[in-house]
């Protein structure tokens, strides 16, 4: 397949830029090899008997030998640039391949909420500088790697998306930062220990303290700014014409989750209702919100139920959808793995049906109840009604019903706590936000279109 | 001696630690000398300590930002940020001067130097007074202390009674004004005036508060703005293209075929096709997605329109089929000229759910 390709995998420019980024790795993991040697012991290495019962050996040398590695892979790189059909060092097929078969929407959605879960189960292990250490290497290598494959590279190196892996990275800190300041303090409390913020006071003057870091970032972002605008180039495309839609077309960054959301739902919802829902329910949350600990402090276990729901809506439904509409919808906004050919042509059967068209004619093997031509509102009713009964009572069921359910079982506590009508704000955002992934779920598994299906009022769900 | 950097917790104990030397020192002439207000004492002592303030306020222990710089003020007026610079003993020289001798505090709170804060609590606390529930209070403090009452406005006391008289004198402006706004209405009118009608109108706003007035005007600006711009959706002349126009004779447009020709133009699609009820027809679909609006694509290998944004899919008759797309394309009118060619007519439109597909204006049959 490689020999088909008009554009090669490997360029003159990419091995020399990559050469210099194994270079800033190498310098980074010489520091952190350093820093090993200062801080972590020793560890016994008797690779499988060979060195009988072992050795004492510092855990530092494994990064050495790691940084080692790093420094010879970017010689090469730096040394033999000029010769790219020469080069070897690059994706192997091997590893695209299965990572091309595997990806597809439920695999994505599945394996970014279960990198949610891990996250919140394993956040002991992941929060530790060393996990963290090797997580930030492992990505660097992965992006560093994946960008000698042609395809991967058109995506992930289109100006208007660097910014997204800038932000992907910039995530992915923050919520380690949150974790391990949270483990932290859960620790200390578990030990009895005065918390972190109360142990290190921190509380600095305004003026001058915070107004000077102000003028310092405000100098950095004017500079990186600059220096962005230089670099890379606004990616301007051909005048509008209302008669073309580019293809794929592409909402801006921050919206692509609101996009990927529009895919599973109709524009009425997800273009006003849900976006509204989102952003009230926001505004909500401190009148929702009757747990008084954590402020002022990082928590995790005081706080497990709000921190749990905010990162699942933010990260799985907002960062990942963000990632998912912008890496991998290519034209037709079919879906495309990271190192497939955007192929205008490419064929995915997305034959999707309504619950009234599964129930009735799949269920029933009747046709729809159909509305006669000419009909008026009152004899349009009873006909639309009893075409999507099922639907309405199920989302009836979902809104109205469900949260009772919940109060009676597993927010029996909450209920109590907070109120019938705090406790019904509560439970509809919730169920709001859990409709999202129950539709991509029913959009796989069945290819369910609209749970209730009105055209002819506009009215679908 | 070289001073460390000083921290905010630093500032604050240094204050704190002054301020309790300053209480310790004298402790008679905080509460009010010579009150010979046999009233309730809790509620006699704020009234009467309202003029010698907050120097006399200060509890045993200050907590919050307000109290601290209340003592401040108290100590010494001016030097508010002196402290944290200055000995501890001339700070507390400076704050018993004036707790020692209780004519000076007085004159300092009777003074100038009154900060917005202090005179508003002044004001609550004389508004208090002047409750139904604290009255005999409130004649003792004014008979005992006339100084602790700086002149203040005495609004509140007699509101009450000015009542009926304000009514009246709004009465009379309010018939003053209607006459004033009539007579330059009717002249107005009469000599065609309209700067005689707009002062009849803006005359009413002299009725109104200050600060009525500017809100009234904003709400008159923005709406007039709101109204200009609602102007600009009636266009005076309108550049579309027209709704009506020929698209070549039948046999420009062969059987199951769409002709992408006049999406650039008019957005719209000719179909020629027997796969709707097994009818040979032709017929003009719009090239909006029924979706959010998008242009979709005829895929002629996929026999498929595929919407770009969303991934919506139509079928050659416009029937959707795949992605979200609530309903099919909607249909243009259709019809044959007089001249024997196909014209659009784009004013119309017809929606296969509504059942208007039957209409036959909406396509054209080929037989």
């Amino acid at each position: 397949m490689t020999h088909l390709t008009h554009n090669p995998d490997l360029t003159s420019s990419v091995i020399y830029g990559l050469g210099w980024v194994y270079l800033l790795m190498f310098l980074m993991n010489a520091y952190w090899t350093r820093r090993s040697y200062a801080l972590d012991g020793n560890c016994r290495l008797s690779l499988g008997g060979i060195l009988g019962k072992g050795e004492q050996i510092p855990v530092a040398a494994f990064w050495a030998v790691y940084a080692g590695m790093l420094l010879m892979i970017a010689i090469t790189h730096l040394t033999g640039w000029k010769n790219p059909q020469q080069f070897s060092l690059q994706m192997p097929e091997f590893l695209k391949e299965p990572i091309n078969r595997a990806s597809n929407p439920v695999a994505f959605f599945i394996g970014s909420t279960t990198i949610y879960v891990l996250m919140i189960v394993l956040r002991k292990w992941w929060t530790t500088p060393t996990a963290g250490w090797i997580l930030l290497n492992l990505s660097i290598l992965f992006l560093a790697l994946s960008v000698t494959d042609y395809d991967f590279r058109q995506i992930v190196g289109k100006p208007d998306n660097v910014p997204i892996v800038a932000m992907l990275y910039i995530v992915g800190f923050f919520t380690w930062l949150y974790f391990k300041k949270s483990v932290d303090n859960d620790e200390r409390k578990a030990a009895g220990r005065p918390l972190f913020e109360q142990e290190n006071n921190e509380k600095v003057l305004t003026w001058p303290d915070l107004v000077y870091s102000e003028l310092i970032c405000m100098v950095l972002v004017t500079a990186v700014l600059i220096a962005w605008g230089i670099v890379l180039q606004a990616p301007l495309e051909e005048p509008a014409s209302a008669a073309k839609t580019p293809n794929p077309s592409k909402a801006p960054w921050y919206f692509l989750g609101l996009q990927e959301m529009l895919v599973y739902f109709d524009p009425w919802m997800a273009g006003v209702v849900l976006p509204s829902v989102i952003l009230v329910g926001l505004m909500a949350v401190p009148y929702i919100d009757f747990n008084k600990a954590g402020n002022g402090y990082y928590t995790f276990n005081e706080r497990k139920f709000a921190v749990s729901t905010f990162l699942f809506g933010f990260l799985p439904l907002w960062v990942a959808m963000i990632v998912l509409g912008t890496f991998l919808r290519g034209p037709n906004w079919n879906f495309f793995s990271p190192y497939e050919f955007w192929d205008v042509h490419k064929l995915e059967l997305l034959n999707n049906i309504n619950l009234s068209e599964l129930f009735w004619i799949k269920g029933l093997g009747r046709p729809l109840p159909v509305v006669p031509p000419g009909a008026t509102f009152a004899q349009q009713a009873p006909i639309i009604l009893l075409r999507e009964w099922l639907g309405l009572v199920g989302v009836a069921f979902y809104l109205v019903v469900l949260p009772n359910i919940m109060a009676a079982t597993v927010f029996k506590k909450f209920y109590v706590k907070m109120g019938f009508l705090r406790y019904m704000v509560l439970a509809n955002l919730m169920l709001m936000m859990m409709s999202l992934p129950i539709k991509m779920v029913l959009r796989w598994a069945v290819n369910l279109k609209y749970i209730v299906a009105i055209p002819e009022w506009f009215f679908n769900i | 001696m070289e001073e460390k950097k000083t921290s905010t917790a630093d500032i604050l104990a240094k204050i704190r630690a002054q301020k309790a030397a300053a209480a310790a020192a004298p402790e008679t002439p905080v509460s009010p000398p010579e009150t010979p207000a046999p009233v309730a004492a809790p509620e006699s002592a704020p009234i009467a300590a309202a003029a010698p303030a907050p120097a006399a306020a200060p509890g045993p222990k200050p907590t919050s930002t307000k109290d601290i710089m209340a003592a401040i003020r108290g100590g010494g007026a001016k030097p508010a940020a002196a402290p944290v610079a200055s000995t501890p003993a001339a700070v507390t020289a400076a704050s018993t001067a004036p707790a020692g001798t209780p004519a000076p505090s007085t004159a300092a709170a009777a003074g100038p130097k009154l900060s917005p804060q202090e005179m508003l609590q002044k004001m609550r606390e004389a508004k208090a007074a002047g409750g139904p529930a604290a009255a005999p209070v409130a004649a003792v403090a004014k008979t005992t202390a006339p100084v602790a009452a700086p002149p203040m406005p005495a609004k509140p006391v007699a509101a009450g009674k000015a009542k009926p008289a304000a009514v009246r004198r709004g009465m009379a402006s309010f018939a003053t004004v209607a006459c004033i706004s009539a007579i330059c209405f009717v002249l107005g009118y009469l000599f065609g005036n309209s700067l005689l009608i707009a002062v009849g109108a803006l005359a009413w706003g002299a009725l109104l508060s200050p600060f009525m007035a500017a809100w009234a005007a904003l709400a008159s600006v923005g709406g007039i703005g709101t109204l200009g711009i609602a102007r600009f959706m009636f266009p005076n002349v309108l550049v579309e293209p027209p709704s009506k126009f020929k698209v070549g004779p039948l046999s420009d447009y062969p059987l199951n075929t769409v002709s992408n020709k006049w999406k650039d133009q008019f957005g719209i699609w000719v179909v020629h096709t027997d796969q709707y009820e097994g009818r040979n027809m032709i017929f003009a679909l719009a090239s909006v997605c029924t979706h959010l609006g998008c242009t979709p694509n005829w895929l002629d290998g996929e026999q498929k329109f595929k919407c770009p944004c969303h991934g919506s899919g139509f079928y050659m008759t416009g029937i959707n089929f795949e992605g979200p797309a609530p309903r099919p394309l909607e249909r243009m009118g259709l019809r044959i000229a007089e001249d024997g060619m196909l014209e659009v007519n784009k004013s119309v439109k017809f929606q296969e759910e509504m059942g208007q597909w039957t209409d036959t204006t909406s396509y054209v049959e080929v037989v």
